[in-house]
């Protein structure tokens, strides 16, 4: 039975797209606290922390994402745990993005001039209040552009997704393009969606980069 | 009364001698296979004012980094206050916190207002509230007469108020050392002087402080005594008069003839 293209559909892609958001920022998020996380080992003073960071890193930057995402959808009930498609791709884009993140983050630390911490620990403050109150503000700060542009990728990475069965706005369109024949339509509704999403942070992160440059 | 008192003061001038807030001793320092401090031993009295200087290189700005141990090092001992140097964490941020550093490049934090900048050492080391702090912090801005700058941000000012800013940023966790790693050297000239009238009245007010300078009149009026570094050790303390008159060294007399005659 072919249906038409009609408000049915239309309404799908856009709970779709819904779903695409709401993965985005669960990844984000949760990609943020860990990736920062990942950032500190990174520049530890400890040699096994940095290196034990970097595998971590090296091993999510050197593999598709989409086999991250089998490996945990697929490796998580080998050790006992039965989890939904949400779960599996929330954990999965999660590893995936602090990876990235904490990559970009590094970055942004090493950036901080080094009389920063040297000023803050002249001061007596320890470690945590050095990197909360004085270099993390100042490498987020330089790392804004980056994170944008890797925020960007996340979420049309998401679509990746739907190769598990998860249903998000690229499952959403595939669903409504084989019910009604009509492809270009469903395709191109799901692209104007992403493009939605993703052209207003691109401008953004564009706008923050030009202003910052005009500051220093 | 009086006479209890000058009493006391005599007691503690004389326990002062004694017991030095600073000393140094042994002290080695390599990077890679550069030595770079070679056995230096050094002791500051309470209140002594010290100042440093000698060709580029020569180590003493590494010197003085050691004291705060924001350079490691790596033989011999510094006990600043009676706290050792070199065993624990715990030490190193005690000292950090009786010792205010003041560096070349101001390295005030460019995210936060002059006012945030002098409040964030009071708040996280000393544990006072943000009103207490405010307080603490307003009272040094105005020590170093730059009150009105409080809601800026530290590029906004120049670079003689930023060196301002830094010095109260400093004073605001009343140390009881100062430490100056050339404070004047990257500033305009016309606002040398600024900062040079501040580290006076500091000095005045009985503050113990060691300076890397190469502003020998400050040296001439305000130091106890003159150090000249050279090559990683100490060759020549003595004070001014005699370092600027007579000194014994040849290395301390070629250096002072190339930065006095012309």
């Amino acid at each position: 039975m072919i249906r038409d293209f009609g408000l049915l559909e239309v309404l799908s892609i856009l709970q779709g797209m819904w779903t695409t958001l709401a993965l985005s920022a669960v990844a984000f998020i949760g990609g943020g606290v860990f990736g920062t996380l990942v950032a500190l080992a990174r520049t530890s003073a400890w040699k096994w922390l940095r290196a034990l960071a970097g595998a971590y890193i090296d091993f999510f930057q050197g593999t598709p994402m989409l086999m991250q995402l089998f490996l945990v959808y697929y490796g998580l009930p080998v050790f006992g745990y039965h989890v939904s498609a949400w779960t599996a791709v929330s954990i999965g884009l999660t590893f995936h993005a602090s990876a990235f993140l904490g990559e970009i983050w590094r970055g942004g630390i090493q950036a901080v001039p080094k009389g920063q911490s040297e000023a803050a620990s002249a001061l007596g403050l320890g470690y945590i209040s050095r990197m909360r109150d004085v270099v993390l503000p100042q490498a987020v700060k330089l790392s804004f552009a980056p994170t944008i542009g890797f925020l960007v990728q996340l979420i049309k990475g998401t679509s990746l997704a739907a190769i598990i069965g998860f249903v998000e706005l690229s499952r959403s369109a595939q669903i409504a393009a084989s019910t009604t024949y009509k492809p270009l339509i469903a395709y191109g509704l799901a692209a104007a969606c992403y493009f939605a999403i993703c052209f207003p942070l691109s401008r953004l992160s564009a706008r923050y980069e030009r202003r910052f440059a005009t500051n220093t | 009364m009086a006479s209890a008192q000058i009493h006391a003061h005599v007691a503690d001038t004389h326990k002062a001698n004694e017991e030095p807030i600073i000393a140094i001793t042994g002290l080695q320092k390599y990077y890679g296979a550069f030595h770079a401090l070679k056995n230096i031993n050094l002791e500051v009295a309470k209140g002594e004012r010290i100042v440093i200087c000698g060709p580029s290189g020569s180590g003493k700005s590494t010197m003085i980094r050691c004291v705060n141990r924001i350079e490691e090092f790596e033989a011999g001992s510094i006990v600043v206050d009676g706290i050792s140097l070199g065993e624990s964490l715990k030490n190193v941020n005690a000292v950090r916190a009786e010792v205010g550093m003041v560096f070349q490049q101001f390295n005030l934090f460019p995210h936060l207002t002059v006012l945030q900048n002098c409040m964030l050492a009071p708040i996280r080391v000393r544990k006072v509230s943000s009103k207490d702090a405010e307080a603490i912090a307003m009272k040094y801005l105005e020590r170093v007469r730059i009150p009105d700058q409080a809601n800026k941000y530290p590029a906004q000012l120049s670079g003689g108020q930023q060196q301002r800013v830094a010095i109260a940023r400093a004073l605001c966790m009343t140390p009881k050392v100062m430490l100056f790693d050339e404070p004047t050297s990257a500033l305009d000239p016309e606002m040398v002087k600024e900062v040079l009238d501040t580290m006076v009245s500091l000095a005045q007010e009985g503050m113990t402080m060691l300076c890397v300078t190469h502003e020998m009149g400050f040296a001439r009026s305000v130091a106890d005594h003159v150090i000249f570094m050279d090559g990683g050790e100490i060759i020549e303390k003595a004070k001014p008069e005699e370092f600027f008159s007579a000194p014994k060294n040849e290395r301390t007399r070629n250096f002072l003839g190339q930065i006095l005659n012309h």
